[in-house]
């Protein structure tokens, strides 16, 4: 597993600190603006940079495995965070732990405390690596919706060359937003939402919050009309597979516009390790009702893609919708993966996956 | 529904050109907002030009879809700042000749938690955030006659020469940057 946070130790500081590292071969985009900071020296697993004429020490195996990331040094504290990874495709900002929805398969389920760390995080993505496909979750990321709006804003005007994937539960969109949402424009934010249900007493059911599907889809409405890109996202699990038909008919029919219907499978974590034994779908022995809402959706033109759906638990017909979706630093695979044909493109499992896969049918190829 | 089914019986050749005009104006009256704002036919249909061009090729570079990852964001989470280190007065180190000049915390320019919308907050670099620090390690150094430089928070050439001076001086470990070893050397407290 790839590690999220280093252990450092600097100097005291006044307020949190974004440096870029750089080892003497990383290659120089663009001037990182007074934020780099240079490998002086490396020796016992513990790697000296020069920031600003401060010295900042890194424990790290290797330096050059750290070379070019953007790393968040709060004011306090002797851990760093590594907000965006150099060569990495997985980097998402987390802006806030808080959430006013408690999914019954969520991955992270919330915290009630506050932190804004946008300005870091405007920082950080001056002097990000070129073309990066940047993630704002939480939490619910809107809780913090104007603090958000002027971070996406300043962003996407200072690095043009970069796109924004924003996972929202869709709940706290109001008109007057949608200027805002039209100008940042469909093609540098898409925003991730989830409808679990067409039945709106079970998505709110699931997702924990009275009134939750009614108000979902009159902001799905708005942001349609204000030309958003829409990634709509439903984790199959045993409460809602048997309705995935009749939820596929209600996305095709009644949302027009979408970009793409993420079906995912469920993450064993947090309240996802909690509610595993009753909510855990297996497909790879019950594909069907997954496998008859994508010939719906596709056959009215909404494409889909199947997230942390392991290949080898797909039906061979639908295999070419799963995408290797799971982030590099929680993928884990099998030892019986080794040597199968289908690895390069597989999704992997899950850093806390079973030790099995959780999967019954797994057959490397 | 209705405005959907227009086009393709404009398609089909079933209304004049006064359906056209009609068509137009009935996009134009969705949009109750300014006058920038683009009709919703226009936005739908360049959605679907989006849409068409990514159909050709799966895993077109003009496309969300295109590398997509799913994101959680399991595992992350930031700890919270939340006592602020605050600069003490500087003071001579431990002789009492020297007295300090009184240095104020310059003020740092972060940006207002409400930039204006559209304007890109003015960034702090580093050197901002560490120049007080920096200032009372100038001051200390320059109190013991190793630096002769100014007293203007910015570690340039003249004090690196001065910290390595120093550090040679007080055998600590020589790198000619601000060390936590030169902090508590030169008695400047942390908390």
């Amino acid at each position: 597993m790839i590690p999220l946070r280093l252990s450092v130790s600097t100097v005291p500081l006044s307020e949190p600190l974004i440096l870029r590292l750089r080892g003497s071969g990383s290659p120089d985009h663009f001037s990182a603006e007074g934020h780099d900071a240079v490998l002086q020296s490396f020796s016992d697993g513990m790697a000296e940079y020069d920031a600003n004429g401060i010295s900042v020490s890194v424990r790290v195996s290797d330096p050059t495995l750290i070379d070019g990331d953007i790393l968040l040094l709060p004011s306090e504290g002797r851990t760093a965070h590594r907000l965006i990874r150099a060569g990495s495709s997985h980097n998402t900002l987390l802006v806030t732990e808080r959430c006013d929805q408690l999914c019954v398969m969520c991955s992270q389920p919330p915290k009630n405390y506050d932190f804004d760390l946008f300005d870091s995080f405007a920082e950080a993505i001056r002097i990000a690596p070129p073309g990066q496909y940047i993630g704002i979750s939480g939490g619910e990321p809107l809780l913090l919706k104007q603090r958000l709006f002027d971070f996406l804003i300043s962003s996407t005007r200072a690095r043009p060359d970069l796109k924004f994937h924003v996972l929202t539960n869709g709940q706290h969109f109001e008109m007057s937003d949608m200027e805002i949402i039209e100008a940042l424009g469909a093609e540098r934010v898409l925003w991730g939402i989830p409808l679990y249900s067409a039945d709106p007493g079970l998505h709110d059911k699931i997702v924990g919050k009275s009134g939750a599907f009614v108000t979902l889809i009159q902001n799905l409405a708005d942001l349609t009309r204000a030309g958003a890109a829409i990634e709509l996202r439903t984790v199959v699990m045993r409460s809602n597979v048997e309705s995935f038909g009749t939820l596929a008919n209600f996305i095709t029919t009644r949302l027009p516009a979408l970009q793409v219907w993420a079906i995912m499978q469920m993450e064993r974590i947090g309240f996802g390790r909690m509610n595993w034994t009753h909510e855990f779908c297996d497909t790879s022995l019950e594909f069907g009702p997954v496998a008859s809402a994508i010939d719906v959706a596709t056959a009215r033109g909404l494409p889909v893609s199947l997230y942390n759906f392991p290949l080898c638990t797909v039906p061979s017909d639908w295999r070419r919708y799963a995408v290797a979706s799971i982030s590099d630093w929680k993928q884990k695979f099998l030892p019986q993966c080794i040597d199968c044909a289908l690895r390069a493109n597989c999704s992997g499992f899950f850093e806390w996956s079973p030790a099995d896969g959780g999967f019954q049918r797994i057959r490397p190829e | 529904m209705k405005r959907f089914l227009i086009p393709s019986l404009l398609a089909a050749g079933l209304f004049g050109g006064n359906a056209v005009h009609a068509l137009g104006q009935e996009s134009q009256s969705l949009d109750n907002g300014p006058e920038t704002k683009k009709p919703l036919l226009q936005k739908l249909q360049l959605e679907h030009l989006f849409t068409l061009a990514r159909h050709s090729s799966h895993r077109s570079h003009s496309s969300h879809r295109s590398h997509s990852s799913h994101r959680s964001s399991t595992g992350g989470g930031y700890s919270a700042p939340s006592r602020l280190y605050t600069p003490p007065a500087p003071s001579a180190p431990s002789s009492g000749f020297y007295t300090a000049p009184s240095l104020s915390k310059p003020t740092q320019t972060a940006p207002t938690p409400s930039a204006p919308t559209g304007t890109v907050p003015a960034l702090p670099g580093n050197s901002n955030k560490f120049a007080s620090i920096v200032m009372q390690v100038q001051t200390a150094l320059f109190a013991y006659g190793y630096y002769e430089g100014a007293i203007d928070g910015k570690v340039g050439e003249g004090t690196r020469t001065a910290l390595r001076q120093y550090q040679e001086a007080n055998g600590l470990k020589v790198t000619g940057t601000i060390t936590n070893d030169v902090l508590s050397s030169l008695g400047i407290a942390a908390r």
